[in-house]
């Protein structure tokens, strides 16, 4: 009985792990620590639209693993269809992409270091206290 | 006056950008180079016709072209942007596509003053950068009518954001004056109070745009012209008002697209009306279905164009005198030049995104025309052609 539910734990546990290393979470450095956004705000943040905030996205680049997720779970395009996006933004003078930073410690270290800065990050990873978390998705 | 103004934007955004270099070293991150390109291989199957250009021999000289795009921000609020494309076909010139001034003093708005491409359609500014877009070539049948592809002038941008829904508004007003490419004409055009507004309604995975545009056209058209100020002086007015090359056009577009991880359904309609005889109203659309299985993306797409001239009967009587006989076989001459047509064509291609910034694309196209061939659009018929050509393409779309 007791190896069932040593095994059961364990089941539980690697799942809640997985759970947290495939949930993605979007971090800003922000004073209104209330701020909360909506699924379809950060959609439109990171694709160049307007939301109420004053936010500056920033983004990883298009083959790291975090990335690829957040389009999945949030913006729901494949990376193809981002890039073109981004070409005809960018070669009509409409929108800009988000400045590419590395690697997620590199968004961390970035978030810390700009006012207004919003970029999105794995869900298991550790926010420093003057970081605020408005929108989680698992 | 207007003109002047615009053409000292132009002058002074080509000095900043040419004094840009210099600038480089004190703040790297104010001036961006960035670039497109595209080759583009093509064959038609058919003897007979010319579609896009292609004949019945492989060419690579048609489609492909290079881009550079050079952006200066001059502080928060103002930019420059320059763009020069090179093209490999006759059929559109080389040079300075973009150069305006923007001011966007925050997310939600901005103008830009000076060259700019005019924005009829979803890719109508973005015609050349073909890694925007899934297809190969854009459907012919719907893009062959944004010939006016750049004007001189003012743009302005408005979004906002309510609940789910992103909704943009954007307006232009300037004037064009330049060439154009109708098929095998080439026509001396002056577009006055070109003008047009156009609204974008994002809800999730949705998108729909509407918009209207509008311009006073005078062509070039000199034999036209003369003969219809001889016909009118002989008293046969209506068919002289028809000869009259200058008159308002109207352009009424709306789009609906929807696109998931999956799948993308996009789709164009579009009536343009012309007031004048020689100008015709058209009719066209496109609805092109997609699958994505990343990196991969198929598609299918059908697209028609209905040209329709409002020719009026030949008021001038046959049998009176030999003159007169001249005159209105003259007049039935013209007439048969400004012909209907209509045209569909269907795609089939895969588009395979290798890198982040290069994409190859194959697509095949079956173009039909339903009766006659006018020769004034991307179909040609050089002789017996039966109605039905094959395209076969195979091309790469880069950014950098």
């Amino acid at each position: 009985m007791k190896k069932y539910l040593t095994l059961l734990f364990l089941c539980i546990i690697s799942f809640a792990k997985l759970e947290a290393a495939e949930a993605i979470i979007v971090v800003a450095n922000t004073s209104d620590k209330s701020i909360q956004l909506s699924r379809q705000q950060v959609r439109n943040l990171f694709m160049g639209g307007v939301i109420p905030y004053n936010l500056d996205a920033i983004a990883l680049p298009p083959e790291n693993q975090t990335r690829v997720l957040f389009n999945t779970k949030v913006v729901g395009l494949t990376e193809a269809r981002i890039q073109s996006y981004w070409a005809q933004m960018r070669f009509t003078g409409r929108k800009r992409a988000p400045k590419e930073v590395d690697n997620e410690s590199s968004v961390l270290e970035y978030l810390e270091n700009n006012i207004d800065a919003i970029g999105y990050l794995p869900g298991d990873i550790s926010i420093p206290d003057n970081l605020t978390v408005v929108y989680t998705i698992r | 006056m207007i003109k002047r103004i615009f053409h000292f934007v132009s002058a002074s955004c080509i000095i900043f950008l040419s004094c840009a270099p210099v600038v480089q070293a004190e703040d790297e991150d104010k001036l961006e180079f960035s670039g497109f390109a595209r080759v583009i291989m093509g064959y038609l199957d058919d003897n007979n016709a010319e579609y896009i250009y292609y004949d019945n021999s492989v060419s690579f000289d048609q489609q492909s072209l290079i881009g550079f795009q050079a952006d200066y921000q001059l502080n928060d609020d103002f930019s420059v942007t320059g763009q020069v494309v090179g093209h490999t076909g006759s059929q559109r010139d080389s040079g300075l596509e973009w150069l305006y001034l923007t001011f966007k003093p925050n997310n939600a708005f901005q103008v830009k003053l000076g060259k700019q491409r005019i924005p009829f359609f979803n890719y109508s500014d973005s015609l050349d950068v073909g890694f925007a877009y899934p297809w190969l070539t854009l459907p012919q049948q719907f893009y062959d009518t944004s010939f006016f592809s750049t004007f001189e002038g003012v743009l302005a941008n408005y979004e906002f954001a309510r609940n789910d829904w992103v909704i943009n508004y954007e307006g232009y007003w300037g004037y064009y004056d330049d060439e154009f490419r109708s098929g095998s004409r080439t026509v001396d055009t002056k577009i006055t109070g070109l003008f047009g507004i156009n609204t974008t309604l994002a809800y999730k995975q949705f998108s729909l745009r509407a918009s209207y545009n509008q311009g006073n056209v005078a062509l070039g058209l000199p034999e036209a012209s003369q003969f219809g100020e001889l016909i009118g002086q002989l008293g046969f007015s209506n068919n002289a008002n028809w000869l009259n090359p200058d008159g308002p056009i109207e352009f009424y577009q709306f789009s609906a697209n929807y696109e998931n991880l999956d799948y993308f359904v996009r789709s164009e309609v579009v009536d343009i009306v012309g007031k004048s005889g020689l100008t015709p109203d058209v009719n066209s659309f496109y609805v092109s279905l997609g699958y994505n299985f990343y990196p991969y993306t198929a598609y299918i797409s059908y697209s028609k164009r209905d040209v329709k001239f409002k020719h009026i009967p030949n008021e001038i009587p046959y049998a009176v005198s030999p003159q007169l006989d001249q005159i209105a076989a003259t007049y039935d001459f013209i007439l048969s030049q400004f012909r209907d047509e209509n045209v569909n064509g269907s795609k089939i291609g895969i588009r395979w995104d290798w890198r982040s910034n290069v994409a190859l694309k194959a697509e095949l196209t079956l173009v039909r025309a339903n009766g006659q061939v006018s020769n004034d659009s991307a179909l040609r018929d050089l002789g017996n052609f039966d109605g039905r050509a094959v395209l076969y393409q195979l091309g790469i779309d880069w950014v950098f």
